[in-house]
């Protein structure tokens, strides 16, 4: 019997190779590789992309214009703005740019505020971007422009250059900057914008000379620049021989009396031209000026021990150690 | 001093590479493929979330019965990138004739001469030409959209 089922299995099994090796002639051989076309794959790519929102806030010191041109640069591009617009001064500047549009590794991107007014400059905000997302930038200061007040200073006498005279601007009685005209005369000074604001604000020229320093108020009413040209010591009217006041409240006076009427108290460093001499007074004349800027001469007497004779040769004050 | 300017620079490095990455997803049909990313492999689509610096990449998909696909792409500065993949089917195909004495060439670069062949060809088109003692007898396109079974008889073919 089990001899009978080992036969069968036998039989079984070698029919069933046979069977497959006849179907597999049947079926052919296979080609050994698979057969590609190159067809270009079917691929879609979709991008999303953010957006940049650029905050600025804006602090205004004083005086605030009365619109504002903003313009974004980027990457350095300092001719053409991605985007610009007018707007009333704002606290806060914003901004949306689409993703891509900032350089994100250096700060060479660029926000210019332009005041539209002339008494504010326009400032620039360097900053490196981002990807996308939100950039809140430090706050900027806007704030009116510098004042420029310049000129020469001159000998009155001669109208020749006069080189290292001391600049003063004054706020009341507080000094906001002092310097001193160059070999050619020449000063520049510029001074917070804010000051225009200031009833106070003088210039004073001429204090390292030996004469009355020049006096002017400063008044800031169209323009940020101021020219004043300080025409220092004598006129040329003033002849010779001069004397200059030793001191202040010197007594200018009608006649060579004692108790004769004053006309003036005179400063340190008024000039005064003489034409007679009497034992104890000199009598000449000073130069006042009245409205209008117009000088005028007037004559009088003053004690001789308060005048010294005038060198136009030495005319700087000797600091003394 | 070393290691404090080594940090540095790996800092820097480090959080300049992870503000720019870009979101990414890879969909494909059909799914359950193998995906590889500049060689990496980034596990079985659908891939969600993971993370691609702009640039050039290489993808690469395969999966078996399914034409291998290699793709070159730079990928924008974005904010996320989303790419789907269609994959190409292999069908089994059998190609059969009675004439005798014929040369067969598929696409300009198989060649067999049996009048009965199993081929696995990618679904689309195929240029299949026929040569008789070494001369051009036939040439045609041969479209494959499923598995089938093609009948070649001289000047003609007939599928079933």
């Amino acid at each position: 019997m089990i001899s009978f089922f080992n036969y069968f299995y036998k039989f079984s099994l070698g029919l069933v190779v046979i069977l497959y090796f006849s179907c597999a002639q049947f079926r052919g051989p296979k080609y050994p590789e698979i057969i590609y076309n190159n067809k270009q794959p079917l691929i879609s790519v979709k991008y999303e992309y953010g957006e940049i929102q650029i905050i600025l806030p804006i602090q205004y010191d004083g005086d605030i214009p009365e619109n504002i041109l903003f313009k974004v640069f980027a990457k350095a591009d300092t001719m053409n703005p991605i985007i610009s617009f007018l707007q009333e001064a704002p606290s806060e500047f914003r901004t949306t740019l689409p993703q891509g549009s900032l350089d994100i590794t250096e700060k060479t991107n660029l926000i210019k505020i332009i005041p539209q007014d002339e008494n504010f400059d326009p400032v620039s905000v360097r900053f490196k971007g981002i990807g996308f997302g939100r950039i809140v930038l430090p706050p900027k200061v806007i704030r009116s422009g510098q004042l420029i007040i310049s000129g020469k200073t001159f000998l009155k006498n001669d109208a020749s250059i006069l080189p290292k005279v001391k600049v003063e601007i004054k706020d009341a009685e507080d000094v906001i900057f002092t310097t001193s005209s160059n070999d050619s005369g020449f000063y520049q000074i510029a001074i917070p914008g804010e000051s225009r604001f200031s009833e106070n604000l003088r210039i004073v020229v001429g204090e390292n000379l030996i004469f009355k320093p020049l006096t002017q108020k400063l008044i800031f009413e169209n323009s940020r620049k101021l020219k004043i040209n300080a025409l220092l010591g004598p006129s040329r009217a003033m002849r010779g021989p001069l004397y200059i006041t030793e001191k202040s409240n010197v007594h200018f006076k009608k006649g060579p009396d004692i108790g004769a009427e004053i006309l003036f108290l005179l400063n340190k460093g008024e000039v005064v031209s003489v034409d007679r001499i009497t034992p104890g007074s000199y009598h000449g004349f000073i130069e006042v000026e009245i409205s209008g800027g117009e000088n005028i001469m007037m004559e009088g007497w003053v004690n001789r021990a308060d005048l010294r004779e005038l060198n136009l040769n030495s005319i700087r004050k000797v600091i003394k150690q | 001093m070393y290691s404090i300017i080594k940090y540095s620079i790996g800092s820097f490095l480090y959080m300049s590479l992870a503000c720019s990455q870009i979101k990414l997803d890879i969909n494909t049909i059909p799914d359950e493929v193998d995906v590889y990313l500049d060689g990496v492999n980034l596990g079985t689509s659908p891939v969600r979330n993971e993370r691609i610096i702009p640039g050039a990449h290489i993808f690469e998909i395969k999966k078996k019965g399914y034409a291998p696909l290699k793709y070159d792409l730079i990928v924008n500065p974005s904010k996320a990138v989303e790419i789907d993949f269609f994959l190409n089917p292999v069908h089994a195909c059998k190609f059969k004739t009675k004439e005798k004495g014929l040369v067969f060439e598929l696409n300009g670069e198989h060649y067999w001469d049996t009048d009965n062949i199993r081929l696995d060809l990618e679904a689309g088109d195929h240029t299949l030409r026929v040569f008789k003692a070494s001369e051009l007898i036939d040439e045609q396109n041969i479209k494959i959209d499923k598995p089938e079974t093609f009948n070649y008889k001289e000047k003609k073919i007939i599928s079933n």
